[in-house]
C-alpha cells in the first residue's frame, strides 16, 4: 500500500504542526515519514495512517523534530557566515586592497582634520547602524511578501533576507557611536577606525546587496528542489 | 572486508555509546562509509541499511541522522539529488569528491584505532 497524494498534504501539515516551517526540511520529513509508514504498512496493513504516524513520530524523540530544525539553523548559518567572509576575501584582492587601503587614507585624513570640531566617528558609526537596519528591514519585508506570495519558506532564504548571524555586527557601529568621545586620538587609533569603517562598509554591501543580489544562485545550490518546486 | 565489517560494527556500537565523546563523528563516517559502498541514499534507507547490516540490533536515531547528513552537505563532503518518487521529492545524498577523500582518511584513521583497541583488550600473549 502506497501513501496518497492527500496523507502527502497532510504529512507536510504534520511537520509544519510541529514547528517545521521550512519547505526544505519538510520535504525531507515527509518522505521520511511517508516510507516508514509504507514500511510498516507491508508488515500489517490493518494499521490506520494516524497511528502509524503516530509511532514514527515517536522514534524522533520527546523533542519531535526540534533537534533537526535546529542543527538545520546551525549549518546554515555557518555557511551563510563563510559566504559573507568569502566575499569580503574578493575584496582584498591586489587592485582593490590598494583601492581601499586609498579610502581608508582618505577617512584617516578627515578623522584627524575633524576629529576636535564635529564628532565625526560618531557619525559615521550612527548611519551606518541606520543604513544596516533600513537595509535589513527592506530585504526583510521584500522576502515576506514572497514567502506570502509562494507559501513555501526555505531557512537559507530567510538567513540571507533577515535575520543573518551577521546582524549582531551592528552592536559593533553602535557601541563604537555610543562610547566614542571626541579626543585627541593617536593615529593608529584614527587608522584603526578608518579601516573598521571601511570593513564595516564592505560588509553592508556584502549583506545587504551583493547576496541577496545573488540569492537565487546560492539557493539552487542548496536546494536541488528550489526550481522545481519554485 | 573482515576489517570493514568490523569498522561498521564498531561505528555502530560507538554510536550507542550516549556519552561517548566518538559518538558524532562516529555518524558522520558510518554515513560516509555507507555511502562510499552504495553510491547514492536518501535518509530513511540510510537508517534501514545500518538495521539491516547489525540485523536490527542497532538503529541510528532519526533525531541524530539528519543534523549529521546537513553537516555533511554543508562542509562539502555530501551533494544533494533530487528526485520525485511516488508523488513525493525524495533527497537523495552521495559522496562530493572532497568527500571520496576523507572518506577513505577516516575509515583508515578507524581501522588503525580497532587495531589499536584489539591489541589494548586482547593483548596476544608471548609464552
Amino acid at each position: 500500500m502506497k501513501i496518497s497524494q492527500d496523507q502527502i498534504q497532510s504529512l507536510y501539515q504534520f511537520t509544519s504542526d510541529h514547528y517545521v516551517e521550512y519547505y526544505d526540511l519538510q520535504t525531507e520529513l515527509v518522505d521520511h515519514l511517508a516510507n516508514a509508514i509504507e514500511k510498516q504498512w507491508q508488515e500489517n496493513n490493518k494499521v490506520s495512517f494516524s497511528d502509524a504516524l503516530h509511532i514514527e513520530f515517536k522514534k524522533f524523540g520527546i523533542f519531535g523534530f526540534m533537534d533537526v530544525v535546529e542543527k538545520r539553523q546551525i549549518s546554515l548559518t555557518k555557511k551563510y557566515n563563510n559566504l559573507v567572509i568569502n566575499n569580503l576575501k574578493n575584496f582584498f584582492t591586489i587592485p582593490k586592497t590598494v583601492l581601499i587601503l586609498m579610502v581608508v587614507g582618505i577617512i584617516f585624513y578627515l578623522l584627524k582634520m575633524f576629529q576636535h570640531n564635529i564628532p565625526l566617528i560618531q557619525i559615521l558609526f550612527s548611519i551606518l547602524t541606520i543604513i544596516f537596519i533600513i537595509g535589513i528591514a527592506i530585504l526583510s519585508n521584500r522576502n515576506k511578501k514572497i514567502t506570502l506570495k509562494t507559501k513555501k519558506k526555505w531557512l537559507l532564504k530567510e538567513i540571507i533576507f533577515g535575520y543573518g548571524s551577521i546582524s549582531g555586527l551592528i552592536n559593533i557601529p553602535i557601541q563604537l557611536a555610543i562610547y566614542n568621545k571626541s579626543d585627541n586620538y593617536h593615529n593608529w587609533v584614527l587608522f584603526l577606525f578608518s579601516f573598521l569603517i571601511i570593513i564595516l562598509v564592505l560588509v553592508e554591501y556584502i549583506v545587504l546587496i551583493l547576496i541577496p543580489s545573488k540569492a537565487e544562485i546560492y539557493l539552487k545550490e542548496t536546494y536541488p528542489e528550489y526550481d522545481i518546486t519554485k | 572486508m573482515y576489517i570493514e565489517n568490523l569498522c561498521i560494527f564498531v561505528i555502530i556500537n560507538l554510536i550507542n555509546m550516549k556519552n561517548s565523546k566518538l559518538y558524532n563523528g562516529s555518524l558522520t563516517t558510518i554515513v560516509m562509509k555507507l555511502l562510499e559502498e552504495n553510491g547514492r541514499m536518501y535518509g530513511y534507507e540510510i537508517t534501514q541499511k545500518v538495521k539491516e547490516i547489525t540485523k536490527g540490533e542497532i538503529k541510528i536515531t532519526e533525531g541524530a541522522l539528519y543534523p549529521s547528513l546537513h553537516k555533511l552537505q554543508a562542509e562539502g563532503i555530501l551533494d544533494v539529488e533530487v528526485e520525485n518518487v511516488d508523488n513525493r521529492l525524495r533527497k537523495y545524498y552521495k559522496l562530493t569528491q572532497k568527500g571520496a577523500v576523507e572518506t577513505v582518511n577516516r575509515i583508515a584513521e578507524l581501522e588503525d584505532f580497532i587495531r589499536n583497541m584489539q591489541n589494548l583488550v586482547q593483548p596476544k600473549l608471548d609464552y
